[in-house]
Order: C-alpha cells, then sequence, then structure tokens
C-alpha cells in the first residue's frame, strides 16, 4: 500500500486517537498515519521542527484537525496553515464533536475542505473515519510536494 | 405709601402754606378731590398686592411642579440604569447559556461517544465468550448511549432555535407539506397511508422552522397512526380570521387523553412509553417553541386510540406584494 497518502490525525483525546486508529485500521488504511496531540505538535510537525525536525519535509494528504485542542486550539491551527505560502494548499478536515454551526461557519471562513461531526453511534463513526481516509489517502489526488507515492 | 404720597402732592398742588389751621369754605371740594384720590390709589394698591399674591402662588405652584419633575426626570433616569443593567445581565446569560450549550454540544458528546465506541468494540471482541445474559446488558449500554446521544442532539436543536436568528419571508405551505409528505411516505413504505391534503395559504415565517413543524407534525402521525392497517393522515387549513391562518394535522392514530394536553408540548415530555413508540419527546415542544416566535398559538386535541389533532395559527400573507417589498 505504498500509494496511500499520510494522513496527520490532530486530536487530544487518547480515546479518541484509539477509536480513530482502530476505524483506520479496520480498512488498512492505518499505516500512513501520524498523530499529534495538540495544536502546537501540529504546528512543529508542519514546519518541521522540534520533535519533527528531522522527518522528511513532505506535506501530509490530509490533515483530520479536531478544533478542541490544548495550546492551540484547531481553528487556530486551520487558520496558521492557510496563512502560510508552503501549507496553505494542504486539505484539512476538521473532525470534531461539535455541532455548533458558529465553528462550521468559522472553519469553512478559514478555507477548510471539509467539516465532519464526529458520530455518536460507532458504526457510523467508523464508517465516516472510513470514508475519510479512503477519500482523502487514496481517491484524492493531493497537491504537490504531499506525502503520497503514486501507485 | 400711596395716601401719604396723595397727601404730600395734594399740599404742594392745592393747599396754601399752613399757617393757620383754619379750614375755610373753599377747602372742602380740594378736600373731597384729596379724598377720591386718595380712595383710588388705595384700590390700585390693593389690586396689585393681589396680582403679587397671585403671581407668588403660581410661581410656588410652578417652582412644585419643577420639583416634581425633575424628581420624574431621576426616576426615569433611575429606572433606565436599572433597565441597562438588566439588560447587559441578560445579555451575559444568554452567553452563559450559549457557552453552555456548547459544552454540552462538545464536550459531554465526547465521553459517550467513547462509551458507545468502546462497548461496541468490546462486544465485537468478546462476544463469543459471553453467556446471553451479559450481551443484553452491553447491548443495553450500547442503546443507552445511542439514546442519550439522540437526547442531547434534540435538546441542541431545541435551543437553537430561541438563538437562532429567524429569516422571515412569505412561505407557500402547499409546497412546503408536498416535500415534507413525499418525503414522510418515503420512510413509511410498505404502509397503507391515506393523505388528505386541502388547499394551504401562504404564510409569512420562517421557512425552514416552519418546514421544521410540518416534519415533526408529520411524522407524528405516520408514527401513532403505526398500528392501523389504514392510515388516515389530514392536512388542511381553517379561515377563522382574516389575517391569519389555523392549519390542521389530523391523524386516525393511538391519539391520547385529553386530560395531559398541556403536558403535550413540554420538553422531554412523552404520555407513551418508549417501546410502544420511540421518540424524544421534545417534538411538539419545537413545535410549540417555533410557533410562539411568529406569534400563532398551538392546541392539540384527541381521545386515546381515536386519533389526535394539532392545529397551530401563523399570520398569513394578506398584502403579498406590499409585504413583500417591505421584507426584501
Amino acid at each position: 500500500m505504498n500509494h496511500l497518502g499520510r494522513i496527520l490525525i490532530v486530536e487530544d483525546d487518547p480515546r479518541d486517537v484509539e477509536l480513530t486508529l482502530t476505524a483506520l485500521e479496520e480498512y488498512n488504511l492505518a499505516n500512513e498515519v501520524v498523530v499529534v496531540r495538540d495544536g502546537q505538535e501540529a504546528l512543529d510537525y508542519l514546519h518541521c521542527r522540534g520533535q519533527f525536525a528531522a522527518r522528511p519535509a513532505e506535506n501530509p494528504a490530509v490533515v483530520l484537525l479536531d478544533l478542541k485542542l490544548p495550546k492551540i486550539n484547531g481553528l487556530e491551527v486551520l487558520q496558521q496553515i492557510r496563512s502560510d505560502e508552503r501549507m496553505k494548499m494542504i486539505p484539512v478536515v476538521v473532525l470534531t464533536s461539535s455541532h455548533e454551526e458558529k465553528d462550521m461557519m468559522t472553519s469553512y471562513r478559514l478555507g477548510v475542505n471539509a467539516y465532519v461531526v464526529k458520530p455518536v453511534d460507532f458504526h457510523e463513526f467508523v464508517n465516516a473515519v472510513k470514508e475519510l481516509g479512503i477519500f482523502w489517502a487514496i481517491i484524492n489526488q493531493p497537491p504537490p510536494g504531499s506525502a503520497k507515492r503514486s501507485p | 405709601m400711596a395716601v401719604l404720597l396723595c397727601t404730600v402732592s395734594f399740599d404742594y398742588f392745592f393747599l396754601e402754606p399752613l399757617y393757620s389751621l383754619e379750614v375755610s369754605a373753599e377747602d372742602i371740594p380740594y378736600f373731597l378731590v384729596f379724598i377720591a384720590w386718595a380712595a383710588i390709589v388705595a384700590f390700585f394698591a390693593r389690586f396689585r398686592r393681589r396680582i403679587e399674591d397671585d403671581l407668588r402662588q403660581t410661581r410656588d405652584h410652578l417652582q412644585v411642579q419643577l420639583e416634581e419633575r425633575k424628581r420624574r426626570e431621576d426616576d426615569v433616569r433611575r429606572l433606565n440604569e436599572e433597565l441597562g443593567k438588566r439588560a447587559a445581565a441578560l445579555e451575559a446569560s444568554n452567553k452563559e447559556l450559549e457557552s453552555f450549550a456548547y459544552s454540552v454540544s462538545h464536550d459531554l458528546r465526547a465521553p459517550l461517544r467513547h462509551a458507545a465506541g468502546y462497548a461496541e468494540l468490546l462486544q465485537k471482541h468478546a462476544s463469543a465468550s459471553l453467556d446471553e445474559k451479559a450481551r443484553r446488558y452491553m447491548q443495553t449500554i450500547i442503546e443507552s448511549s445511542k439514546r442519550m446521544g439522540d437526547l442531547i442532539d434534540d435538546l441542541l436543536a431545541f435551543s437553537r432555535i430561541g438563538r437562532a436568528e429567524a429569516k422571515m419571508g412569505p412561505v407557500d405551505l402547499n409546497q412546503l407539506v408536498r416535500e415534507v409528505v413525499a418525503q414522510a411516505s418515503r420512510e413509511a413504505s410498505g404502509r397503507d397511508i391515506v393523505w388528505k391534503i386541502g388547499a394551504l395559504p401562504i404564510c409569512f415565517g420562517d421557512r425552514s422552522m416552519l418546514k421544521q413543524i410540518l416534519v415533526n407534525l408529520i411524522s407524528n402521525a405516520v408514527k401513532f397512526t403505526r398500528m392501523r392497517t389504514r392510515a388516515e393522515i389530514e392536512i388542511g387549513c381553517v379561515n377563522a380570521k382574516p389575517d391569519e391562518a389555523e392549519v390542521f394535522v389530523k391523524d386516525n392514530g393511538a391519539g391520547f387523553d385529553m386530560q395531559y394536553a398541556d403536558k403535550l408540548f413540554g420538553v422531554f415530555q412523552r404520555l407513551h412509553r418508549t417501546e410502544e413508540f420511540e421518540g424524544t419527546g421534545i417534538g411538539l415542544a419545537t413545535v410549540q417553541r417555533i410557533i410562539h416566535r411568529h406569534g400563532g398559538q398551538v392546541r392539540a386535541e384527541g381521545a386515546v386510540d381515536r386519533g389526535a389533532t394539532v392545529s397551530f395559527s401563523l399570520p398569513k400573507m394578506i398584502d403579498e406584494p406590499a409585504k413583500t417589498a417591505r421584507v426584501a
């Protein structure tokens, strides 16, 4: 599966991380996944700095971004991604518990590619994560400079 | 004073210097003239004093009025300040409510999702080694978390109606009912439902909110007629008043006891057990809230096992072009 795009998951809740990874594993989508636990780490990863200074300078094929995060929240991360020349083309999907219209409006205004509310029902959740994984890591052609090799 | 002045002037103009105290007969007319003058002057003096009194009284009166007015102005200012404080407090509590709704939306759903998710995972991994009872417990955990998720979603949607801005305009209820009925009959395919749809007016309101009303009422009608081999659902309008339309949704379903009619519109109030008819009990509360926001009334009539009718009133579009222009 070397044509999988790399998925960056920004999620502070370990249970949500585990459930998301379980859903991705079920469909063999988990081998190109990077998990960071707050907004600061997400930006460090994207900028290849701090603990990620040594990583190859490719952008992920998609960022799955939670909104409520410690230190720097998801909307700020999104804003920084969109205002950085090198990163602004990275597809970003907000994956959140928030049903609030305000969050959705702000996310779209900041240029998010998709807004997904995590379903309470586990089957629906697994399904949503699977669909996201398949679409962004396999079907979608990410912009140049992304960590996805052609099949 | 006046008398003295007159005396002096009289002395000066008319009298001989008073060498003697003799009063001659010639002086009598002068004396009479003098008395007359004195009387006139005294009269004017009294008149003037009365005017002065009147003026003083009026001035005092004005003073009192002025004070009264000042007091009232102070009152108004105080009330205004109080009103401002109340408005600020209300705004603060609204903000609080909003952040409360936000945290319900975000923070309460996460652990719920985890409970449901891990229970599912447990069921998947361990169900082979579980006995019948344990599997039922597991199923209950999963169903309960799903139900709580539904309750939270409904409560949030309900609170959103109060906060969302209404986009008012003309709404054709005929078209709206057609859409909703089409959806409802698709979902109830396989059931025998007779739809009777009368002519409906064009109302003045928020389209998506009015659609929500019809979705709730019509899906209720479909739900509560489930046990009928042939369900009858009627949607129509009574033109009771020239500026108001009364729309009703009538079914021949389970109905309800009229003594609980006032409970129908309460949040999470249900008149049926969950195993009889599913639902969270927020549908009619939502209907009532939307109708009240539109300045209308809602009521329900029914009898146990003899169906229910829910009617609501809405402002009609009377002067269509004029009102549309004003809205635009």
